[in-house]
């Protein structure tokens, strides 16, 4: 239970926007660690940085003059590897007062040296579902070949024949009604709900070691949604299948976490066990933490119909990022005590309780530091 | 009680479909009922939701009572005029007092104008105001959505999302309507940014005096805005009533699955007690639906917990006797045979 499958340290995601002229930092100093057979979900809102989080791990970060550092260890097979290993040598960051001025980047062979280190490891160790899987799947290709393609590149099953029935077992096993004739189906003769769990069971057909499920309701219906909710708790409970989750919904995070990261900002505000970080009386707990969870409109707002609790300001943009804690501009539990440190220093993610980290100067354990 | 400020009566709202070879040839069309006779009404200073899935026709019915796009049939009153046929021109001073916010943050925002721009363009399309009584507008319409002043030279790239909605609704409120649709106004929104917009048009309409018709997907925003709630499900009302009772005691089957599934992703005590076990059990088991070949009869019967648990009632499935709105009481609405 306790072996990590999954540890990102330090992990550093930016990229350059031209029109603004300016690095954005997308992920800045991320730690975290994905324990075999848990489910993380990593909640935050658009710009929060858990997106690329989820892209760097899978090796799909290419963009333009865009750079990773720090670590992602890939631990299978009994054996442990970087996924980010020697990429340092083909791109050079130089800072100034914390702020990235320069990148000097051998885009090709950074390319080269990422698709070198991923072979083997996308597709079939870590395999990806995402938002809006009409788009991810290939619409000249029927859902069945699609499948078939899969299990014969990723597992032992090479035979045509038992790679089909793989297949269909794979999208009975996905609740997709009458699998044999949607086998022969074209993504865009079905609906988004199904075309996801197409989806899914192309991704689980592969028999990775981690799912990173990116999104995997938004913008599909709601009573969709709460049927692909269902479907990933029931095949967690069937396959024990470790999962990295994103999303914004933190109804969903809730539902399908064993340990929930919350991030603001390029950061980890808050990371601990997922009843713990949603406790309704946690003693601890960032205040971008309890602000999101108040914005929801409890059944006793809509009853009283009063006003929902916004979290005031705009959501941080990773170029300005400020000196102090980054949530500092929209927190309203500053007090005197804590306002220089507040404004001046950002603060270290620091345990409460065992387990429960929390990047605040509120809590004394913070304050040792 | 305030007066009735739009009523909608039967309204039908038809797209026809070529598809393939066979009707190119034929010329055939088919003829999908987007919108199949609603009738509703909204009376000042209130706020109507209007819930379903994707494809069940709310955001056609916002756009037709607006007469952004015609009606196939039925009748739409404004203010005690009928709209339902009157000419662009003859629409064009009433196109003031009805607007309509749009689920597309870029909706109405013209990439290339400054955020100062759009509002005076907006202020000057009614009107011909002079520059002061423009500047004294603008200045005024930024209080009433919460923006900075220094926002006015803002291209609309260069706002967040949250600006992006507030200069958008400006940008309506500019017009001074009466009535507004908002179509999704929250859904692009990330969730804390939602709970300021939410707060900010309740706001508008407490010292507006603003109507809402509020199409939303998001159910615990539209029970909390909304003083009715009308449920669409393929083209139809199939139920209506007074919000808390649409959320906590719905008559129709199809309202207790649309706030199950809620409950379901998260596990509140007070939605819970919409659902019952039936539905809970049922709702797994749901098949795929058609909206181009809807079930004859009551078309929610394929997917209805109801209809099964019944054993299969012949009046369900009967083409002539599709299930009509009937009061239950309170001016709560249903139509379902057995709600």
């Amino acid at each position: 239970m306790d072996s990590p499958l999954l540890a990102i340290e330090n992990l550093r995601t930016y990229f350059y926007s031209r029109a603004k002229r300016a690095f954005i930092r997308s992920v800045d100093g991320v730690s975290l660690g994905v324990t075999r057979g848990e489910t993380l979900g990593i909640v935050g809102e658009s710009g929060s940085g858990k997106s690329v989080t989820a892209l760097s791990a899978a090796g799909l970060v290419s963009a333009g003059p865009g750079v990773i550092s720090g670590r992602i260890d890939l631990h299978s097979n009994g054996a442990r590897r970087n996924l980010l290993d020697g990429l340092e040598k083909y791109a050079r960051v130089t800072e100034q007062d914390g702020r990235v001025v320069a990148v000097e980047k051998d885009e090709l062979g950074w390319r080269k040296h990422s698709e070198t280190l991923m072979a083997g490891v996308r597709g079939k160790e870590i395999a990806m579902i995402f938002q809006n899987p009409r788009s991810a799947l290939n619409p000249y290709s029927t859902i069945g070949k699609q499948l078939v393609e899969t299990i014969r590149l990723h597992t032992n099953l090479r035979g045509e024949r038992e790679a089909r029935e793989r297949a269909v077992h794979w999208l009975e096993r996905v609740r997709i009604d009458s699998p044999r004739l949607r086998f022969d189906n074209f993504p865009y003769g079905m609906s988004g709900g199904m075309c996801q769990r197409a989806m899914i069971a192309m991704a689980l057909s592969a028999e990775p070691s981690l799912l990173i499920a990116d999104e995997p309701t938004t913008g599909l219906d709601a009573t969709i949604q709460s049927r692909i909710v269902d479907l990933l708790a029931e095949l967690k409970t069937e396959t024990g299948i470790t999962t990295l989750l994103i999303s914004h919904d933190i109804s969903v995070i809730q539902r399908l976490s064993d340990r929930i990261a919350v991030m603001y900002g390029g950061t980890v505000v808050e990371a601990g066990r997922a009843a713990e970080v949603l406790a309704p009386e946690a003693k601890a707990r960032h205040p971008y933490t309890a602000a999101l969870l108040a914005s929801i409109p409890s059944a006793e707002t809509i009853r009283r119909k009063s006003y929902l609790q916004a979290i005031e300001g705009e959501v941080l943009d990773t170029i300005e990022v400020p000196r102090g804690c980054r949530f500092y501009g929209r927190c309203n539990r500053v007090t005197e005590a804590i306002r220089e440190n507040c404004a001046g220093l950002e603060p270290p993610l620091e345990e409460v309780s065992p387990g429960h980290k929390v990047r605040c100067w509120l809590y004394p354990a913070a304050g040792k530091a | 009680m305030s007066r009735t400020i739009l009523e909608v009566t039967d309204l039908r709202k038809d797209y026809s479909q070529r598809r393939g070879l066979f009707s190119m040839l034929t010329g055939q069309e088919r003829v999908i009922p987007a919108v199949d006779g609603v009738s509703f009404y909204l009376r000042e200073n209130e706020t109507v939701g209007l819930v379903g899935e994707s494809g069940c026709g709310k955001t056609t019915i916002g756009r037709t009572v607006l007469r952004l796009t015609d009606a196939s049939s039925g009748r739409i009153v404004f203010d005690g005029r009928d709209i339902t046929n009157l000419s662009r021109a003859e629409l064009r001073p009433l196109r003031r007092e009805m607007q309509m916010i749009f689920q597309d943050l870029d909706a109405g925002l013209n990439p290339e104008m400054r955020v100062r721009d759009i509002l005076r363009e907006a202020l000057t399309v009614h009107e011909r105001p002079s520059d002061a009584e423009i500047t004294r507008r603008i200045r005024e319409l930024l209080e009433q959505v919460s923006l900075k002043d220094s926002k006015l030279a803002n291209f609309p790239s260069e706002l967040s999302g949250g600006e992006k909605r507030r200069v958008g609704i400006a940008r309506v409120l500019a017009v001074r309507p009466r009535l507004i649709v908002a179509d999704e106004p929250t859904s692009a929104l990330d969730i804390s940014i939602q709970a300021q917009v939410v707060n900010l048009l309740r706001d508008l309409q407490k010292n507006l005096g603003l109507t809402y018709l509020f199409i939303s997907h998001d159910l615990p925003i539209v029970e909390l805005v909304s003083e009715k709630v009308a449920v669409m499900y393929l083209g139809r009302i199939v139920e209506m009533g007074l919000a808390e009772n649409i959320a906590h005691q719905p008559r129709h089957p199809y309202t207790g699955i649309l706030w199950s599934s809620l409950a379901d992703k998260q596990t509140t005590e007070v939605t819970r007690r919409a659902t019952n076990v039936a539905v809970e059990r049922e709702r797994r088991t749901w098949g795929v639906f058609d909206f181009e070949q809807p079930a004859s009869g009551c078309r929610f019967a394929p997917r209805c917990p109801l209809y099964k648990d019944k054993g299969r009632p012949a009046v369900c499935t009967d083409p002539a006797s599709e299930p009509q709105l009937r009061d239950v009481g309170h001016g709560h609405v249903v139509a379902c045979h057995f709600a």
